[in-house]
């Protein structure tokens, strides 16, 4: 029933000595929301340039809509990729974007993109390069929907977007995307927020994929147990432990496991508090260090 | 699985054909239409005002107006634009490939639908300048003894040549800005700095062989032999060289 | 929507809670798969995940055509399900947490009906 729509195989990217994406492997099936999800430089962008035709691939194998996609018009004409920095030439107003837009997606759909930027309030006849970063963001975001392209991708859509803003976005996503199914690839550090649009993970991080799971499964599945030292790490003994942090007598430990109701008990005999780890914190402890010291999210949440 | 396709295929907008992947490139480009047209008419419309002041201010002071127009002949006011359309050039690629990369747009389509952009304006202006040379000979330089436009080598040998003179350099410059930007685009800072040295050496390498074995007469005779027509084609095959070069660079070319 | 389980269990859940409490009767119509993403947020592959839940479990039902609607004794087996589970989910914890505030059982019983007089 479902249709692969991207195989990657050993997809490699490098810049000098630098590998900004070592040999991954993973597959994108068709309508599907896919979240793909990582630290700054992680190589989320990468890996979009080069499902997209905008660089080449310096070794492995790829496969979009059943071919390689740099150059070759029957791939792109289905591919819509809204970049984080899009550059428009300057003499640009988002009125100029837009009457170009049907020239290029075939599936533009004007009446919605009209209607987006009446909901982004998007002054439509000043210069892009005078417009500010959220409205930047917002022209991106009204192709990325209008376009309906059969396999979009939305790198770091928000930036500059109030939450307002950002709520109008997930809420057109999901009602366009429930009228007109398609693959959709959202890149973001903002995980929380968009944690249940998601119907697949790929979490990345210095070029290597560190999890291709359902968004359902990964939900729930680790759980942080906080309590007296002794107790806490007699009840993770046995368990795969992602995270730990103890100050003086007490210890707070996360687990890659969903725990059972006996476990439950057993945690509440113990006298242990259970507490459930949201998506951004799992992510936080696979890749390291924390996300919310990240200065651009900052940016984002002021 | 198959239904999904022909649903797509029937929900066409309007068919794709080749040319219509090439053509859109040159509709994208003609958006905002000031870039090739508005600005370089209003540099040669700005050039033309000033001859017309100056031609006054001259009749005026009551000059010789046959040797004011002997004057005139020497200024490059006509050529005013081709400058402007260097810069043209450098952002059709520099800023409007990244752009239409991202609207799922091939190089090559790009390319070819540049070309083709390229092509329309030069045969536009070249048609709009050659005419505007007859227009001032035919008034006697509007009716003040200017000669802008019938200056330089124009209006000696007729409309076709002042036309295909102009259709060659209007091609020249346009190809250099752009075939150098992706050169840019390709190798970054390092390639534009082997391609600027190199382009310096070998003119240097030419000039010596030149000296060296005392062929300058040669080469200013020949050139003489040719005439102003066999310079321009000269012009063009240099044009069609960047054309031609630029499609290879560009192929494997990443906008920022 | 709460971290910790899949969102289509709290989306069949909710679905539950509605039918027990009354609010959607046996018979009546439940919203689409896209009605639970839009008002929920969530991506309808999950909202459709948690609905065929529901279907599985025989509280609602398909027809064809028009929709999704709650089964003839749905509410009673639903009724059923969570008392079988009320001993471990409810009773077990309070006991735990009882003995460690040193409640016996007897003291435990007067205080769960005292606070069934005052609520």
């Amino acid at each position: 029933m479902t249709r692969t729509v991207v195989r990657a195989g050993g997809l490699t990217k490098r810049y000098g000595t630098f590998t900004a994406v070592d040999a991954v492997d993973f597959t994108l099936e068709e309508n599907r929301i896919y979240g793909l999800l990582g630290r700054n430089g992680a190589g989320k962008t990468t890996v979009m340039q080069m499902l997209t035709g905008q660089i080449f691939p310096d070794g492995g194998t790829l496969d979009v809509f059943g071919r390689e996609p740099a150059e070759h018009a029957d791939v792109l004409r289905r591919i819509c990729f809204i970049a984080e920095s899009q550059r428009y030439p300057d003499s640009f107003k988002p009125s100029h974007v837009f009457t170009a837009a049907p020239w290029f997606f075939e599936h533009w759909d004007a009446e919605f993109a009209e209607r987006l930027v009446h909901d982004f309030r998007l002054p439509l006849n000043r210069y892009v390069k005078k417009l500010s970063r959220g409205q930047l963001s917002a022209v991106g975001v009204i192709v990325g929907l209008a376009s309906r392209a059969p396999l979009t991708f939305f790198d770091e859509p928000y930036l500059g977007l109030d939450a307002v803003a950002r709520h109008i976005f997930y809420d057109r996503l999901l009602e366009d995307y429930a009228e007109h199914p398609r693959t959709i690839v959202l890149s973001t550090h903002l995980i929380d927020e968009v944690a249940n649009l998601l119907e697949h993970l790929l979490v990345i991080d210095q070029g290597r994929i560190l999890l291709d799971r359902d968004a359902d499964e990964v939900r729930g599945s680790a759980t942080t147990v906080a309590g007296g030292r002794a107790a806490v790490e007699s009840f993770v003994a046995d368990r795969a432990v992602i995270g730990r942090e103890s100050l003086g007598g007490l210890a707070s430990v996360t687990i890659d496991e969903r725990l059972g109701q006996a476990d439950r008990i057993r945690a509440a005999e113990l006298g242990l508090e259970l507490a459930p780890v949201s998506l951004q914190q799992l992510i936080v402890h696979m890749t390291g260090t924390d996300l919310r010291a990240d200065p651009t999210e900052q940016e984002v949440a002021a | 699985m198959t239904a999904v396709i022909e649903q797509q295929t029937m929900n066409r907008t309007e068919p794709r054909t080749r040319f219509n992947e090439v053509w859109r490139v040159v509709r994208l480009h003609a958006v905002t239409p000031s870039v090739f047209f508005g600005i370089p008419w209003i540099i040669l419309g700005g050039a033309w005002a000033v001859s017309m002041i100056v031609g006054i201010i001259i009749t005026g002071a009551s000059a010789d107006v046959a040797e004011m127009g002997e004057g005139m002949r020497y200024s490059w006011a006509v050529l005013s634009p081709q400058w402007y359309l260097v810069a043209v050039g450098v952002q059709a690629i520099g800023m409007t490939l990244s752009f239409a990369l991202g609207f799922g747009a091939t190089r090559r389509d790009f390319w070819l639908g540049t070309s083709l952009m390229f092509g329309i304006v030069s045969l536009l202006n070249a048609v709009a300048i050659a005419t505007l040379v007859q227009l001032e000979k035919a008034t006697g330089g509007w009716w003040i003894g200017i000669s802008m436009f019938d200056a330089l080598w124009y209006g000696q040998n007729g409309w076709l040549v002042d036309f295909y003179t102009t259709l060659a350099l209007q091609l020249l410059v346009l190809f250099i800005g752009a075939s150098i930007t992706t050169v840019y685009l390709r190798w970054r800072m390092r390639g534009m700095m082997i391609l600027i040295f190199g382009a310096i050496a070998l003119m240097l390498a030419a000039v010596a062989l030149a000296t060296f074995t005392e062929s300058w007469p040669t080469i200013v005779e020949w050139l003489g032999g040719i005439g102003i027509v066999g310079m321009f084609t000269v012009v063009l095959g240099l044009a069609a060289f960047f054309a031609i070069g630029g499609y290879f660079v560009i192929r494997r070319a990443t906008p920022r | 929507m709460d971290e910790s389980r899949p969102i289509f269990i709290q989306i069949a859940e909710q679905v539950e809670n509605d039918i027990i409490e009354g609010s959607l009767p046996e018979g009546s119509q439940i919203p689409s798969t896209n009605e639970f993403a839009a008002f929920l947020r969530v991506n309808p592959a999950t909202a459709l995940k948690g609905v065929n839940r529901l279907v599985d479990d025989g509280i609602v039902e398909k027809r064809r055509g028009i929709g999704m609607f709650v089964t003839q004794g749905a509410r009673a087996r639903l009724i059923e399900r969570r008392r079988a589970d009320f001993a471990t989910e409810y009773i077990r914890p309070l006991i735990i947490e009882a003995e460690k505030l040193g409640i016996d059982i007897d003291e435990l019983a007067g205080l769960l009906r005292a606070e069934r007089i005052n609520s």
